[in-house]
Parts: structure tokens; sequence; C-alpha cells
């Protein structure tokens, strides 16, 4: 019986959709190029060289938010926390090492706002800080065990949407608070500043490099099984629970993923624009980095970057007019707009559109949507469905 | 007990008090509409604006209460009307359209009244203090604050649960299909819930003008605090805003006392985040089926 039943099930060999497709990849490499060769076209000078670094470590942090707002509907306000706590990490570590080399005004060898603020050496607990490899390990761990924490605590009890956006948020305000009281410790009102700064080729190299393995990363989690689960928890998430998934997990590896991301975006952005203030790691920075994902397209991987160059950009080129007074208030026309008019984003509304077949019968939209849905999911491996005639066992 | 001590735990009673006047709007309109209101912090703030104008006309913070609510209330009326009802379904949505209407009532404000901190003066009938121990007196406008919370909730607890505007407003938190069906106006029902919490950030604004200088940001760090009050109390029973703003105001206080006001808070929220993972809706939580 079972021999026959053989017969019918034909199974279909998987068909890997690639990671990216053909036109995607040369657009990609052809825009990677462009960025890596932008040094030599403007000069290491360049304002504008020191903003495209910038904008990209603002991509990866809107990457980072994209990657659990879009594809698990976690709405986090608290992102910079991570990405203030990876940044302030690096800038103490490159102040110490500056301030070894060039003794202040008194002739210690420690950072000049912990002399202000009256310490007379190095805190013992920074000075692991010294050593830069363990300052870049540290910058990037402790943000992601911090994100663990905080989600086996809220995730494992259910608590998500807007208690979790709430509970973000106080996370945020109470960071910055923290950083502005201990000034002795993390500069204060002033942030750090003045430690020189890695603004070159090389590291516009370093960073392009992280964003795009860092794009290729998401694009593999989103686009395999993972994603798809964590699009199900996203769309229903007791749904995908009854189904027999542990939503709780799920939710906690993208969390952390995404603190991960976020961190190594703060890292980059410390040594590459050479000051942080406690506003890098504040509530405001944290919905900014919400509304660039917004704008550019929740749920699209392309998005976040588009949405981080478009706000930002927008923001520099306005910055010297009479407008510059008014940005605030644009950005809240913005945030209204966007989500009454574009939910999906700039991104996804041009996809939708692009993507629009009028005239299909209700059948096709079906078999396409199918078709859609395992291109997207690469480990898509079909067992063949059920024939008339099969047996059940 | 110190007498340090005793005048802290009173000072803590205070701060509950602003935290609670603060927060029993947003509870209204998060409990019952679902809109997690970002801008509430800033209908505070113009609340206080409107105390402060008021204040300049030659009137007091009583005559300032009954019209800051009029005017917060027709700015939630606007807000409500022009943004809200479209986003009803999406509430993670409602928190970023309203966030941009607090940065929009921020620049207003900062265009319409300048940069410069405005200074309202508490009602002459409330100067001094009671000296009650010791020789600190307690500032008699923090006693007409804990009052003015705790006519606040009673006010919000009687119009919900003993008059029959309430009585649909219950209904359609419990089921707004069903209550729509029965001929109930939902839209009408959140609407004039919103307009009726908007009204209350504007009390809010209006009594908590003279103990902190107006500004245009003055708005974010209550609404911050609102919305710890409701994680930590719950929204399903409005017991949950005096029990949240008791625990918070005092805890906040009396850990400031001993070490200093950020560890106080800090200890706070991680207090909060724990006792959220026992009472996952809150210590009053609304349990509904899902």
């Amino acid at each position: 019986m079972a021999k026959q039943a053989a017969q019918h099930v034909t199974i279909r060999k998987a068909q890997r959709a690639p990671l990216l497709p053909m036109w995607a990849m040369l657009l990609g490499a052809a825009v990677v190029l462009l960025i890596g060769t932008f040094p030599y076209i403007s000069g290491t000078n360049s304002y504008v060289l020191l903003l495209l670094g910038k904008f990209l470590c603002f991509a990866i942090f809107a990457l980072s938010i994209d990657l659990i707002w879009g594809f698990a509907g976690i709405l986090s306000l608290g992102q910079a926390v991570y990405f203030g706590i990876g940044a302030y990490i690096v800038a103490l570590s490159l102040k110490i090492n500056y301030a070894i080399e060039h003794p202040t005004r008194y002739g210690s060898k420690f950072p000049d706002f912990m002399e202000w603020n009256g310490l007379t050496a190095l805190p013992t607990f920074m000075e692991p800080l010294i050593i830069t490899p363990l300052a870049v390990a540290a910058a990037l761990i402790i943000p992601t065990v911090l994100a663990f924490i905080f989600g086996v605590i809220t995730f494992k009890r259910h608590i998500y949407g807007v208690y979790c956006a709430v509970i973000t948020l106080a996370e945020a305000l109470i960071l910055q608070e923290f950083i502005i009281e201990y000034q002795a410790y993390t500069g204060g009102f002033n942030g750090i500043t003045d430690y020189g700064n890695y603004v070159g080729a090389p590291f516009l190299w370093v960073i392009l490099a992280i964003t795009v393995a860092f794009f290729l990363i998401a694009r593999f989690v989103t686009h395999s099984r993972i994603g798809t689960v964590l699009k199900s928890i996203r769309d229903n998430d007791v749904r995908a629970e009854f189904m027999g998934y542990n939503v709780a997990n799920y939710r906690i590896f993208v969390f952390c993923l995404s603190a991960f991301m976020a961190a190594a975006a703060g890292a980059m952005y410390a040594a590459w624009v050479g000051i942080v203030s406690f506003l890098d790691a504040g509530p405001l920075q944290s919905v900014e980095g919400v509304i660039w994902t917004a704008v550019g397209g929740r749920a699209t991987l392309i998005g976040p970057f588009i949405g981080a160059f478009l706000v930002r950009g927008l923001e520099f080129l306005l910055s010297g007019s009479w407008f510059a007074n008014y940005w605030q208030f644009f950005m809240g026309i913005l945030f209204i707009a966007v989500v009454l008019w574009i939910p999906d984003g700039l991104v996804g509304t041009i996809g939708n559109w692009l993507r629009r077949r009028p005239k299909a019968s209700y059948a096709q939209i079906r078999e396409e949507q199918d078709q859609i849905a395992r291109d997207r999911q690469r480990d898509w491996e079909p067992a063949g469905a059920p024939k008339p005639g099969d047996e059940l066992v | 007990m110190s007498q340090a001590l005793i005048s802290q735990i009173m000072i803590g009673f205070s701060v509950a008090a602003i935290l609670a006047i603060a927060a029993i709007g947003l509870a209204i309109i998060f409990g019952v509409a679902g809109v997690i209101n970002m801008a509430h912090g800033q209908f505070i703030m113009v609340g206080a604006y409107t105390a402060a104008v008021v204040g300049q006309l030659g009137g007091n913070t009583f005559i300032a209460i009954p019209i800051a609510f009029i005017v917060v209330a027709l700015l939630g009326l606007v807000v409500e009307r022009g943004i809200i009802q479209w986003i009803y379904d999406r509430p993670l949505e409602t928190l970023l359209a309203t966030w941009g209407v607090g940065i929009i009532l921020e620049v207003l404000m900062k265009v319409i009244f300048g940069p410069e901190l405005l200074y309202v003066g508490a009602p002459k009938v409330l100067d001094g203090g009671l000296r009650l121990i010791g020789r600190l007196p307690f500032p008699y406008y923090r006693l007409f604050l804990i009052a003015v919370a705790i006519v606040m909730v009673a006010l919000t607890f009687w119009i919900i649960f003993r008059t029959d505007f309430g009585l649909k407003v219950r209904a359609v938190r419990r089921n707004r299909a069903m209550s729509g069906c029965l001929g109930i106006d939902t839209a009408k029902i959140d609407m004039l819930i919103f307009m009726y919490g908007s009204g209350l950030a504007g009390v809010a604004g209006a009594v908590l003008a003279p103990i902190k200088s107006v500004s245009t940001t003055m708005g974010f760090s209550y609404a911050v605090g609102s919305y710890m009050v409701i994680v930590l109390g719950g929204v399903g029973n409005l017991l949950g805003v005096p029990t949240g703003a008791f625990l918070i105001g005092e805890g906040e206080t009396l850990l400031a006392f001993k070490y200093n006001s950020v560890i106080g808070q800090l200890l706070v929220f991680v207090a909060i985040v724990i006792a959220i993972r026992v009472f996952p809706r809150g210590i009053f939580g609304y349990h509904e089926r899902r």
C-alpha cells in the first residue's frame, strides 16, 4: 500500500530562490562601488563624506528597528539604548587611549572630563577599555546581553505591543538621565568629544562591509523559515502559538539580533563621527529611527536605508535655509502623513504598485501569492500535497 | 521615624498626586479607546500655557481649570476627528501619529509664545504651608494637588460607573461590535471619551503650571511618567491609576531621599519591569478574552 501511495506523491525538488535576485545584486554592487570610491572623489576633508558614513550607521540602526518592528511586530522606542551603549563604550575607549598619548593640561593621563569632575585616576572598571579589541567586544556584547535579559523578562510573559513600546521608551529616557547625572564617567551634558575620529576611506570601507554583511544577514534571516515564523507571529501571535511555535523564543532571538546590529551601528558611529552625546542614547533618537523605517517602508529591507538617507539627507539639504527652524514641524507632519497615507512606506507602496495585477482571477492571484511565498522563503521544501487515492496513515 | 522621613513620605504623596493627575486622562483614552496618545504630555503643556495666559489676564488657577479643560478638550476633538478616527484599528500607529501631533504642538507653542519660560503663581489662598512636624512647612498648594487628584479620580469614577454615558463607555470597552449592534454610536463614544481624556490633561496642565516653570518641552516627562503609572496600575479598573501613582510616587521619592533621583528612577523602573512580569496587564489589569 505504501508503495502505491509513493507513486502518486511526486516530491518536487525544492526550488531555492537565490539570496538576492540578479538585478538587486548588480544594483547593490553599483551602489557599494559608488560609496566605496566616494572618498577619492570628494577628498578626505569633505563634510559630505562625514555625512555619508554617519548615514550608513543610521541606516543600520533603522535596519535593526525594521527587523523587530517590520518583521516581528515588536515596536521598540528604546532601540537607541543599544545604539547609545555601543557608541559610549567605543567613545570611552578611544578617549582613554587618546588621553594616554595626549596628557591633559595638568599632566594627567586620563580623560579631561573625568579630571574636571574631580576624579583623580581612571576608574578601575574602565581599565579594560584601554585594550581596543576588548572594548569593541564589550560594545557589541553588553547591549546584546541587555536585550536578552529584557527579552526574557518581557516576551516570556507575553508582554508586547503597546506595553513593550512604553517600557522601552522609559528605558531610553532613564539611560539619558543616567548619562547626564553621572557626568564624571560619561561626560554628562557635553558628551564625549575630542578623541580623534577615523574619517577616511579605510574606515568607510569597514562601515560599508559591515552594512552589506548586516543587510545580507537580515535578508537571510527574514527569507528563511525563521522569517516566515516571525511574520506569522507579527500577523497573529496567538495562532502562531497554537501552531506549536515558541513565540517568545523567536521574539527574543530577533530582539537580540537587532540589538547587536544597533550596537555595532553605534560603535561605528562613535569611531566615525568623533562625538557622542546623551541625545544619541535617548528617546528622540529611537523614535527618529522608527520614523526612518516607516518612511522607507517597514517589512522591506531596503526601506530603512532609503528612509534614513532620505530624511537625514533632506534635513541636511534644508539646514541652511529658512526652513531649518521649522524642521521639527515638518517631522511632525511627516509622522502623521506616513501613518495616514503611506502606511507601507515608500518602498512598500512602490512595490505594491509594481506588483499590481489588474483583472486576475482569484485562483490566479492565489497561485501567484503562493509562488511568491515559496520564492521568498528560501529553504521551502514541499512534501507534495496528498492526491485523491492516497492513504493517509 | 525621623522627621525627615515623614516629610519625605508627605512629598511622596504629592508626587503621587501629580502622577495621578497627569495619568488619569491617559488611562481613560488608552483604556477605553485603545489609543496610545503620545501627545498627552503636550496636551498637558497646552493646558499649562492656557493657565499662563489666564494668569496674565488676571485670573488664577481656579479660573484656569475649567478654561484649560475646554481648550484642550477642543484640541482633542480636532486631533480625534482629523487623525485618530482613521486609525483606531492600528494602535501602534496611533502612537506614531500622536507623536507627530506632539512635535507639531511643541513647535506651534514655541512660535506663539517664544522660547522663554513662563511662570504662573499659585493662588493667594494657597500661599504658605502646613506646619505638621519639624521646621519644614508642607506647602498648601501640594495639599491642594492631592485634593485635585482625589476629586479627578472620584469624578471619573462617578462618570464611568454612575452615569448613562459611562454605561455606554463600559459597553464599548467590553465589546465594541456588540454595542454597535445594540444601537450605541461607538464612534461618538470614542470621540467624547477622547475629548474628556484630553480635557483632563488640560486640567492637569493648569494645576501643575504653578509648581514647574511652563515650557514647551515640559510635557514629555509627564507623558512617560503617566505611561509608567498605567503600565504598573493597569487600565482594566480605574483603581489602577491611584495605585500605580502611589507606588511610583512614594518609591521614587523615598529612593531619591536615600540615594539620588536618577538611582531612584532606575530602581523604580526595574521594580516596574519585575512587577509587570508578575502582573502582565498591570495590577488592576483587564483580563480580556482573545
